[in-house]
C-alpha cells in the first residue's frame, strides 16, 4: 500500500482484525500508517455469504476512509 | 536496521508528519480500484464490494497481485495509479 | 584504606540540559583515569596514596572497573562524566570547593600534585614528570555521540526520525529535500562534525532566506552543507555566500521568482580557494571537484529548504539552466595577467571571499586566431553582443571567464583589465536604429532609437579561469542588472 501511497494515490487496506497488531509493527518500521479498515476474524473459514455480509457490513467505513469529510478538511 | 535520526534541513515551517496522500472530498465521477491482494477469499469480499459500488453509480476497476508473497510487481502499481483514482486493497489477515 | 563511595551531592554540570547527573562530591577531589594510560597506571599508588592520607577522593575510570586498584572507581565507562567535565587527557585531578570546580590539572608532576593536593612526598620512587594521554572523551567518533548524547541542547533543529526500515536517502527524496540528485543524509553525527568547520554559534543568524524570509542559523546552513556533500572547512564559504545571496542588492527573491533562466553563480577568489582544493583550472566550470561542486549546492539547498525556494512554486523559471544544481568556481589568481575579481571590487589583496553572481548557463566564446589583443578584444565584444539579446542593450551584466591562453594574449599585449574592459565598452556602443524594436524584422529590441551601450561601464566583469590549453573564454550572462534586478555583491569569508 505504501508503495501506492508514494505513487500519489489514496487508499485502504481491508484486513481481519488479527492484523491490527502486525499492522502497527509495519507502521512503526516503515514509518508510515496507511488507512485499515478492520473486520472481524475469521475469514477463511467463513461461507461466502458470511463474507459477502463483511463486505455489506464494512462498506460505510471503507467509503469514509476514502474520502475527507469537511469536518477533516485543513487549512 | 534500527530507528535513526536525521537533523531537519528545513525551515520546520511545516509538520514533520509523513501524510498520508488528500483524499477526495466524494468519489463521485472518480474510479475506485478493488486490489486482490490474492489472499483466500479476497476475491469474494471484493465482488461483494464491486456489487455494492456499481448500486451506487460508482465506475470500478479490479486488478490481482499476481501473488500474496511478493510487493507489487511495478507493472501493476503503473496499472492501478493510471486506471484509477483510489483503491481499496483486500483482504489481508 | 579505600575511599569510600561517595553519595551524590547537588553540584551541577556546566551543561545544564536537565540531566541527573552530579558531581560525586562537594569537596575535594575528583581524578579521571583511564587503564590503558600508561601514566594512569603510574600515578594508581598516588591516588591510593591521597586517600589514605584523608583527602576526600573520587576517582573517575574511563575504562576498567577494577582500575585503579584499592580504589572504588566511580564508573564512568559511559563517559557522561567526562563529557560533562570537559576532561581532555588522562589523568586529570580536579579539585572541588562547594561542588563548583576550581582548579585542575593534567598529567603527573610530582611538585604540581603536591602543591594542588596540599600532600606532601607523593609517589615515592617515580619520575618527576610524566605527560598525560587523551581522554577517551575526546576520541575522534566518540566526541561527537557524546556531544549529542549529552549535549543535545546544542543542536536545534527538529528531529526527524527515519524508521529501521527506511532507506534514509529515499526517505530524504520523498520529504522533498534534494535537488532531484541524492543527499548526504544529515545525521547528529555528521551535522556536529560540520559546525566544527566554523568558530561560529550553531545558533548564529547567518541571514534571512528568501522568499519566505526565515532566519537561517549556522546549523541549519551546515545541515544543508552536510546534505550536499560539503567537507566541514567549505562551511564558511557557504555561510559566506549565503550572505552575500541574501542581500537586498543581490535580490534572491527576484532571482528565485523569475522567469528568466539565472541562478546564484559564486566565485571564490583568496587564500581559502587552495585551502579547501577549489578548481581554478581544467573543466573549471565543469564537474569533478568536491569543493566547487558542494560549495554551489549547499547554497541551493538551503534556498530550497530554509527559504522555501523550490521549482514550481516561487521558482517558475520557464528553462532554468544547469547551474542551478550548483555554480562555483575559483579564479585562477596565479596564473592571471591582472588582480583578483575581489581586488577589483574593493577587497585587499589576499583576503577570502566570494562573489555572487544571478547568472545564466555560461556560452563559450571561440577565437583560436586572435593572437592581438584589440582582435581579441572584438571577437569578445561580437560575443557579448548577443547576451539576453543583440537588440538589448544597457540594462545586463556580463562576466567574461578569461581562459589562460587568451589571457596570455592580453599580457602580451600589455593590456590591463581596465583598458579591456574600456575597449570592448567603446565597441559595443550600438546605433539607436539597429537596437530599435522592429529593427532588422525583429519586434524585440530598445524601446526608442537611442543609441546605447550595451554594458554600462560597472555591468562588464572579468575572471581568468580555466585549464592551460585551449583558445576559448565564456560568457556567464546576467538578469536584469542593477536595482530593479540583481547586482553582484562579494562577501569575506570568515572562519
Amino acid at each position: 500500500m505504501t508503495a501506492l501511497e508514494e505513487q500519489g494515490i489514496p487508499g485502504v487496506i481491508v484486513a481481519s482484525s488479527e492484523f491490527r497488531d502486525a499492522a502497527r509493527y509495519q507502521a512503526q518500521s516503515l514509518g508510515f500508517e496507511p488507512v485499515c479498515v478492520f473486520v472481524p476474524h475469521p475469514i477463511q473459514d467463513r461461507t461466502d455469504q458470511e463474507i459477502r455480509d463483511l463486505a455489506d457490513a464494512a462498506m460505510d467505513e471503507i467509503l469514509k476512509s476514502l474520502t475527507v469529510t469537511d469536518s477533516e478538511q485543513q487549512a | 536496521m534500527t530507528e535513526r535520526l536525521l537533523l531537519d534541513p528545513t525551515s520546520e515551517r511545516a509538520s514533520s508528519r509523513r501524510e498520508r496522500v488528500p483524499r477526495p472530498s466524494t468519489l463521485e465521477g472518480l474510479t475506485v480500484g478493488l486490489l486482490d491482494i490474492a489472499k483466500y477469499r479476497g476475491d469474494v469480499f471484493l465482488d461483494r464490494i464491486e456489487e455494492l459500488l456499481t448500486a451506487r453509480g460508482l465506475q470500478v476497476v479490479r486488478f490481482r497481485k499476481p501473488t500474496f508473497t511478493k510487493v507489487c510487481p511495478p507493472g501493476l502499481g503503473r496499472d492501478i495509479t493510471s486506471r484509477a483514482d483510489v483503491v481499496v486493497e483486500a483482504l489481508a489477515d | 584504606m579505600t575511599a569510600h563511595s561517595p553519595s551524590p551531592t547537588s553540584a551541577e554540570s556546566d551543561d545544564s540540559t536537565g540531566s541527573d547527573w552530579r558531581l560525586p562530591l562537594e569537596d575535594g577531589i575528583v581524578a579521571v583515569v583511564k587503564e590503558s594510560c600508561p601514566t594512569c597506571r603510574l600515578v594508581a599508588p598516588v591516588l591510593a596514596q591521597l586517600a589514605q592520607s584523608g583527602v576526600q577522593l573520587a576517582v573517575y575510570t574511563q575504562d576498567d572497573l577494577s582500575f585503579p586498584p584499592g580504589i572504588s572507581p566511580v564508573d564512568d565507562t559511559e563517559l557522561e562524566a567526562s563529557y560533562r567535565l570537559r576532561i581532555e587527557a588522562v589523568p586529570t585531578l580536579l579539585r572541588i570547593e562547594g561542588g563548583k570546580e576550581i582548579d585542575r590539572l593534567s598529567g603527573w608532576s610530582r611538585s604540581a600534585w603536591e602543591t594542588f593536593t596540599g600532600i606532601p612526598d607523593l609517589g615515592p620512587g617515580l619520575p618527576e614528570y610524566r605527560p598525560g594521554c587523551g581522554s577517551r572523551s575526546v576520541e575522534p567518533g566518540i566526541a561527537e555521540d557524546l556531544e549529542i548524547q549529552y549535549g543535545g541542547s546544542r543542536l536545534q533543529a527538529r528531529r526527524i526520525t527515519v524508521a529501521a526500515m527506511e532507506d534514509e536517502i529515499e526517505s530524504c527524496f520523498q520529504r522533498g529535500w534534494t535537488d532531484g540528485l541524492p543527499v548526504v543524509p544529515p545525521s547528529p553525527q555528521r551535522v556536529l562534525r560540520m559546525l566544527a568547520g566554523t568558530s561560529r554559534d550553531p545558533d548564529e543568524v547567518v541571514a534571512a532566506v528568501p522568499p519566505d524570509l526565515v532566519p537561517c542559523t549556522v546549523e541549519k546552513v551546515a545541515i544543508n552543507a552536510v546534505m550536499a556533500g560539503c567537507r566541514p572547512e567549505y562551511l564558511p564559504v557557504v555561510i559566506a555566500a549565503l550572505e552575500a545571496a541574501c542581500t537586498d542588492r543581490f535580490n534572491l527573491h527576484g532571482v528565485l521568482a523569475t522567469t528568466y533562466s539565472v541562478g546564484p553563480a559564486v566565485i571564490v577568489n583568496g587564500p581559502i580557494r587552495r585551502a579547501i582544493g577549489m578548481n581554478s583550472g581544467i573543466n573549471v566550470l565543469g564537474q569533478g571537484n568536491r569543493s566547487n561542486a558542494t560549495i554551489g549546492r549547499a547554497l541551493q539547498l538551503v534556498v530550497r529548504n530554509v527559504g522555501g525556494g523550490r521549482p514550481g512554486e516561487v521558482d517558475r523559471a520557464t528553462l532554468g539552466n544547469p547551474g542551478k544544481y550548483t555554480f562555483c568556481f575559483a579564479e585562477d589568481e596565479e596564473g592571471s595577467p591582472w588582480e583578483p575579481l575581489s581586488v577589483e571590487r574593493g577587497l585587499l589583496e589576499g583576503t577570502s571571499a566570494v562573489t555572487l553572481f544571478a547568472g545564466e548557463g555560461p556560452r563559450t566564446i571561440f577565437d583560436q586566431l586572435s593572437r592581438k589583443p584589440d582582435a581579441l578584444a572584438r571577437s569578445f565584444a561580437a560575443c557579448l553582443r548577443s547576451v539576453a539579446h543583440p537588440k538589448l542593450a544597457r540594462d545586463y551584466e556580463a562576466i567574461v571567464v578569461v581562459s589562460p591562453e587568451h589571457g596570455r594574449v592580453f599580457r602580451e599585449g600589455g593590456w590591463s583589465k581596465k583598458r579591456l574592459r574600456q575597449e570592448i565598452l567603446d565597441m559595443l556602443v550600438i546605433p539607436g536604429e539597429e537596437l530599435v524594436r522592429g529593427a532588422g524584422g525583429i519586434m524585440e529590441g530598445m524601446p526608442t532609437a537611442e543609441t546605447l551601450p550595451k554594458f554600462l561601464p560597472d555591468r562588464l566583469w572579468f575572471v581568468h579561469a580555466g585549464g592551460p590549453a585551449g583558445l576559448f573564454s565564456s560568457i556567464i550572462g546576467s538578469w536584469v542588472a542593477g536595482e530593479a534586478g540583481s547586482q553582484p555583491v562579494t562577501q569575506e569569508v570568515q572562519s
